[in-house]
């Protein structure tokens, strides 16, 4: 295993795009190589060495896939762990943008928060992080309707608006609060949110699982309600038992996305009970 | 400046020149005899292929609708950006590149002409602006007329020379080329959610039909002596069965033909090429058009050839763009223009694997292999309806190789596959051809006469490909046909090397060409616009004509009328 | 006294350019046809906070120098910067944005234009799902049915209605100004009625508005030809001339778009209220809808800042979509500034992108809430900036104006703003459609000649001119450092 300790040798102001962040590139390469590797700080290009002390701990073998631990608050850099394949990213501090953009394989920890975009387009692996995640978790580029295609991303704080836009598979689960907006335009899989929920989530949805385990502000008009459910399974091995009220929709888009919303915390959602 | 080219093996389909040795010589933009050999800049095109620059005779690069469908589609760029040089300006593509990324592919394939089909007379200024922001390559755009309510109601009313006297007066204030009809009389309906069913359906509350409005423009046309044909997208386009549309359109102009001359352009003729009654019966109707084609002479076309890629379809066929949408139910832009057009645009991605993408990359090819007169069909993708420009190169490959046609057959949808024309056509295009369709049949079929060929004083617009036609064979070697054509050894606009190995060098302006179009009483023509102007748009007289300061360089033909 | 016709208005983004202005001794005296904004800006452009001279800021104030040496300065900042921004160009011309695009990729900067605090969310839904729209003549020749969402064009817009909509005259379609004059005296007439009945028998105080729970229909005179339903939080002035009128609870417009969607394709709601709203109204209304043959939605920054922000657009450009399955239906964005459509369109034709464009890495980026200048700004990651035509500091959240100003700041402006009293380098532009001439897009994106109509005052230039001298001062520095 090659084990790669990175080290900010600055509090960084501009915005810093470092894309080679990423297991499948350090893989084999010598320490002189990965410093070497091309970063940009602001608009002038860098590398890496210039922006972060470079540590190889372990070399033993090449064939096992890298991990790479960030020591330090790195929430200007962008793109780190974007497209990544395999092998595993830690931070210990908080990141920025895009971080684990497109990526199909491997793991991303992070003990702090995340900015936007985490997750993006993501199609395999997993992405935990310890802290709150900004907007757009999971969801796609703008202008593009591939959301995220597989893969888990588990966040234990709080999350923005607009989480797993566009999904088509994979899992989210949120131990905290999630903005608004939650799961909009979604195909698929399955988003968990354990806490309150900010309004309009489901929007526009045509399948697909959402589970409010919190306050969910209302329901939009467009959702029909389905019945009542003593339980619902997030995954294998993580099963909610509450009385959960289930609704469909999104019926603007001849949606059939189920809307799993907690009877508990939810009084005013009683009114539905009537149609049942 | 001075430049020799020496030693290429020239193709100049114009002059007849089919791969001869032999020297061209350059000075001061234009073709000349013979330079100082020891002062000119010399090219040893040794081994290499010498054509004047490629010509594209239909290609979406600019205006209104163009740049919606740049602003729609951020997906489509973010993945394929050109960093700046210290020579070059950066941008974006892919389907839709930006206006200096344009100008750098054209050239970077070795074209250095390209016209802009549609163009709503009412925001042409946009057109203009962005062709001036589009380097290298020579520009030209037609204006769209066929639905506009002057031309309705004039040739309604029998006004023939009426109508005549305003398209010019039209053409010469939106600086355009030739005369544009898109779905003559259904972008009209369209403004009110409608369409027409075929060419003899009136048009809603002008008591016109579209085969009137053809016919009357293509007398208009003749009347004005523009050096182009009316270029006309067919009613119908896109539609099951619409080859019969195609054909009545063709008939319709049969009888104004004199001399053997084109009176009309059939422009991307594969979307008009459909037989069958419904997308489940869908099938080529090439056959047919090319024997139509074969035993007439007053026809040109070009191909609006199906490439296996994602990209952008816009068209001001505002209710075919609309139907696209509820096929494919991606999203969708919508401009009607006022008194004028409308326009559409809907992201489209064509696949190997779906029966009627993958019919309609059959038609095209089809079309462009039987129909026996390569200069009566032109090469094009209707960039990006078909697929984007930079793709000319496979297209190159398909049409001179049945060897990479099959290898793409291969691929694709069995069932289309299955019913394709292309295993039992054994034709393949010599470099002399693809000179044709690439560049000495646009020239000509646009009527201009100082490009498309390289004849003592033409412009120096040249290409040269790194592909010796003496030693190897297209035919087996396609891929490195496609190679050559990808990135041209050099180009040369107005006899500057603009670009080598496929990279460019400079950043040069291209022209804007236009007709100035002399009619008598021109004076009286603008009284009468001036006069209905408040009526028809809502911006005033003297703030609607394009003035020359939009174009960078601006180059005006005059044209005399019989008028 | 000379009269310059057909003058372009550098005001909204309706773009009228049938003004007619009286010049004399180089002065405009006198304005016809504009409305009030339009008056206000051709007689009194030329105020006391003009500014006449180039300065810099030296020991803290600002002091007057010459034009070449502010350039020098301005070009030094944006040189040796590692992160700039620049802001504005929506009240300038399309060939000064050019230049500035030009200039941002020579610096490696972040370009914005202000769509990026009116309309880019409403982009980024387009983005998404497209938009069904029209030039406005196309309106005004055949929509009988005009709806206006959250703005209120009586006062933003003066003259939208009268020469675009409802009162304007098209071929197909007569204006409605007559029925509304009826209309009108109807109504005064039945106020009249009303308040005499309560003055001689009830004795109450003075009525309040009821609650939202209390939703009354607003009262209306059905007529011939053309409709207009105006739907907003509050009563308007526009909503006074609409026949049918929406009081939509505050942030609930995205819940009422959905609903209406529903609506149109026929489907019933569980519901009896959406956004405060009976469901028999909007039945109502969505009838109206529907059994229209053009129909024209106009949105304002009333729907594209309530809370759901882009996606409230999202619903919105689908209601429309969804309309032109049963009838021809359009929808425009009323654009503030009068040329934020051409800074959006001329920053896609060159970059692919409408604003925030990021070309740090050498090519243009466009990520709005990464590459836009006021979250670039929140995260304190600019370290300077250039301002043209736009005071951001007024304007800006206070996190973002103070990251502004703590950087090297500098502003072309014609005025002095807010912004302009902060920067380091200040130099003084010509009013472009009134001093200069250029390019400007009408909300509908119509290119439209804007005119020179006086001289500006000496030695002030266009916005254009300014920055190709700044481009071509960075262009010099950076090619001595590169030879040092």
């Amino acid at each position: 295993m090659m084990l790669v300790n990175l080290y900010p040798l600055k509090e960084f102001k501009l915005p810093v795009v470092a894309e080679c962040i990423n297991p499948d590139i350090f893989q084999g390469k010598k320490p002189k190589e990965i410093e070497g590797l091309e970063v940009w700080e602001g608009n002038k290009q860098k590398r890496l060495g210039e922006l972060f002390k470079v540590e190889v701990a372990k070399e033993e073998s090449v064939s096992e896939a890298a991990v790479i631990t960030i020591h330090g608050d790195v929430s200007h850099v962008k793109r780190i762990g974007v497209g990544m394949k395999g092998g595993e990213i830690v931070v210990k501090g908080d990141a920025g943008m895009h971080l684990g953009e497109e990526m199909s394989g491997g793991k991303i920890t992070v003990y702090g928060n995340v900015l936007g975009w985490a997750g993006s387009m993501m199609k395999g692996g997993t992405i935990e992080i310890h802290g709150n995640a900004g907007d757009y978790l999971g969801a796609p580029y703008r202008g593009s309707t591939e959301g995220m295609k597989g893969g888990k991303i588990i966040v234990h704080g709080n999350v923005g608006n607009e989480v797993g836009a566009h999904m088509k598979k994979g899992l989210i689960k949120i131990y905290g609060n999630a903005g608004q907006f939650v799961g909009f335009r979604m195909h698929g899989g399955t988003i968990y949110v354990q806490k309150d929920c900010g309004g309009r989530g489901g929007a526009c949805m045509t399948d697909g699982t959402i589970v409010v385990g919190g306050f969910l502000e209302s329901v939009l008009p467009t959702f029909t309600i389905e019945g009542l459910r003593k339980r619902v399974k997030i995954e294998e091995g993580e099963v909610v038992e509450a009385p959960f009220y289930l609704f469909l929709g999104d019926l603007t888009e001849n949606g059939r996305g189920r809307l799993f919303v907690a009877k508990e915390p939810n009084p005013h959602l009683g009114y539905y009970e009537k149609f049942l | 400046m001075e430049l020799l080219i020496k030693n290429g093996l020239v193709y100049d389909p114009i002059n007849g020149v089919n791969e001869e040795k032999m020297d061209i010589a350059v000075k001061d933009g234009k073709i000349v005899e013979k330079v100082n050999e020891r002062r000119a800049k010399k090219i040893d095109a040794s081994g290499m292929i010498v054509m004047p620059g490629g010509i594209d005779i239909h290609s979406h690069i600019a205006g209104g609708k163009v740049n919606s469908g740049r602003l729609l589609r951020p997906e489509d760029h973010f993945k394929d950006f050109e960093r700046k040089t210290a020579v070059t300006r950066s941008g974006v593509g892919y389907s839709i590149p930006s206006t200096f990324t344009t100008g750098y592919r054209y050239a970077r394939m070795g074209w250095t002409t390209v016209m802009d089909p549609a163009m709503p007379p009412l925001e042409a200024k946009h057109t203009h602006e962005e062709l001036s922001d589009t380097p290298i390559i020579d520009k030209a755009s037609y204006p769209l007329l066929g639905d506009w309510w002057f031309v309705l109601e004039y040739l309604r009313d029998g006004k023939i020379e009426e109508c005549a006297r305003h398209v010019a007066w039209m053409i010469k204030a939106t600086k355009g080329y030739a005369i544009k009809l898109v779905n003559p009389g259904g972008l009209e309906a369209w403004g009110f959610g409608r369409n027409v069913k075929n060419i003899d359906d009136p048009v809603p509350y002008f008591g016109i039909t579209p085969r009137e409005i053809i016919r009357g423009l293509c007398r208009v046309n003749k009347l004005l002596n523009l050096p182009h044909t009316i270029h006309v997208h067919t009613n119908n386009l896109g539609k099951p069965g619409n080859y019969v549309t195609a054909l009545e359109t063709m008939k319709c102009v049969e009888d104004l033909a004199e001399d053997g001359k084109p009176v009309i352009h059939i422009t991307h003729c594969q979307f008009s090429a459909f037989k069958g009654d419904d997308w489940r019966t869908f099938e080529s109707g090439a056959e047919e058009i090319a024997n139509y084609v074969n035993a007439h002479s007053h026809v040109t076309m070009d191909m609006g050839q199906v490439i296996f890629t994602d990209t952008t379809t816009m068209t001001a066929d505002g209710p075919f763009q609309y139907i696209l949408y509820t096929l494919s139910g991606n999203k969708w832009v919508n401009h009607d223009v006022e008194t004028e057009t409308s326009a559409g645009i809907v992201p489209f991605h064509y696949r190997r694997r779906s029966y009627v993408h993958a019919t309609q990359w059959s038609i095209g090819l089809e079309l462009a292999l039987l129909i026996k007169d390569p200069w009566k069909i032109l090469m094009t993708t209707d960039h990006p309806n078909g697929g984007p420009f930079i793709a000319y190169p496979r297209i190159v490959a398909w049409l001179m190789s049945r060897k990479a046609r099959e290898a793409t057959l291969k691929k694709i949808n069995s069932k289309a596959r299955s019913r394709s024309l292309l295993p039992t056509i054994d034709r393949e295009l010599s470099f002399y051809e693809i000179a044709i369709v690439t560049r000495a049949g646009q020239a000509k079929a646009l009527g201009l006469k100082n490009k498309g060929h390289l004849g003592i004083g033409a412009d120096a617009d040249i290409a040269i490909y790194k592909f010796n036609s003496e030693t190897m064979d297209p035919s087996k070697k396609y891929k490195a046909v496609r190679r050559a054509f990808k990135r041209a050894a050099y180009t040369i606009k107005s006899g500057q090397v603009v670009v080598k190995d496929g990279e460019v060098l400079k950043h040069v302006d291209g022209a804007t060409m236009w007709l100035d179009v002399k009619t008598s009483e021109e004076a009286k023509i603008t009284e009468e616009m001036k006069r209905r102007f408040k009526d028809y748009w809502t911006v005033e007289f003297e703030n609607y004509p394009v003035s020359e300061d939009y174009l960078a360089i601006s180059q005006p033909t005059t044209v005399k009328a019989d008028v | 006294m000379p009269v310059v016709k057909a003058v372009t208005c550098p005001v909204c983004g309706s773009l009228c350019d049938d003004i007619e202005l009286t010049v004399e001794n180089g002065r405009i005296v006198k304005v016809k046809n504009g409305c009030a904004m339009c008056e206000a800006k051709f007689l009194g452009y030329c105020g006391e906070h003009r500014v006449l001279k180039p300065m810099i800021r030296k020991n803290g104030g600002l002091v007057k120098t010459t034009l070449k040496e502010a350039v020098r300065r301005a070009a030094e900042i944006l040189a040796e910067a590692n992160y700039p921004v620049l802001y504005g160009w929506s009240s300038t011309s399309c060939e000064a944005i050019s230049v500035g695009i030009e200039l941002a990729e020579e610096v490696g900067g972040v370009i914005d234009n202000t769509s990026v605090v009116c309309h880019g969310p409403s982009i980024l839904s387009i983005q998404n799902v497209g938009i069904p729209s029209c030039t406005l003549g196309q309106i005004r020749h055949r929509a009988d049915l005009i709806v206006y969402w959250g703005s209120n064009p009586w006062s933003a817009h003066p003259r939208h209605i009268e020469r675009y909509t409802a009162f304007a005259e098209g071929r197909f379609e007569k204006s409605a100004w007559r029925s509304y004059v009826n209309k009108v005296k109807a109504l005064v007439g039945r106020k009249k009625l009303q308040s005499a009945i309560k003055r001689l028998f009830v004795k109450k105080p003075a009525p309040v508005p009821p609650p939202i729970s209390e939703y009354k229909p607003y009262p209306f005179i059905t007529k011939e030809g053309r409709k207009l339903i105006v739907i907003d939080v509050r009563r308007t002035k526009s909503a006074e001339i609409a026949d049918y009128f929406v009081q939509v609870e505050p942030n609930k417009d995205y819940e009422l778009l959905q609903a209406f969607r529903m609506l149109i394709r026929d489907q019933e709601l569980e519901v009896d209220r959406v956004a405060g709203v009976p469901v028999e109204y909007l039945e109502e209304v969505a009838d109206v809808m529907v059994s229209c043959d053009f129909g024209a939605l106009f949105f304002g920054l009333g729907l594209t800042m309530s809370s759901g922000k882009l996606r409230n657009i999202d619903a919105a450009l689908s209601l429309v979509r969804d309309l032109n399955m049963r009838t021809k239906f359009i929808i425009m964005p009323m654009r503030g500034h009068f040329n934020v459509t051409g800074a959006n369109i001329v920053f896609t034709w060159q970059t692919g992108y409408p604003y925030a464009v990021d070309f740090s890495l050498g090519y243009p980026r466009y990520n709005p809430g990464e590459t836009s200048v006021v979250d670039v700004l929140l995260r304190k990651e600019s370290d300077a900036a250039i301002i043209v035509a736009s005071d951001p500091v007024s304007s800006f959240p206070r996190k973002a104006a103070e990251h502004l100003v703590k950087n090297p700041l500098i502003v072309i402006d014609p005025h002095m703003n807010v912004t302009a009293q902060m920067a380091d380098v200040l130099i003084p532009s010509a009013f472009v459609g009134i001093e200069a001439s250029g390019t400007a897009y009408r909300m509908d994106h119509v290119p439209i000649p804007l005119k020179k109509v006086v001289n500006p005052p000496k030695g002030i230039h266009p916005d254009e001119e300014i920055l190709r001298r700044i481009l071509k001062e960075v262009r010099r520095i950076k090619k001595k450092e590169e030879a040092a």
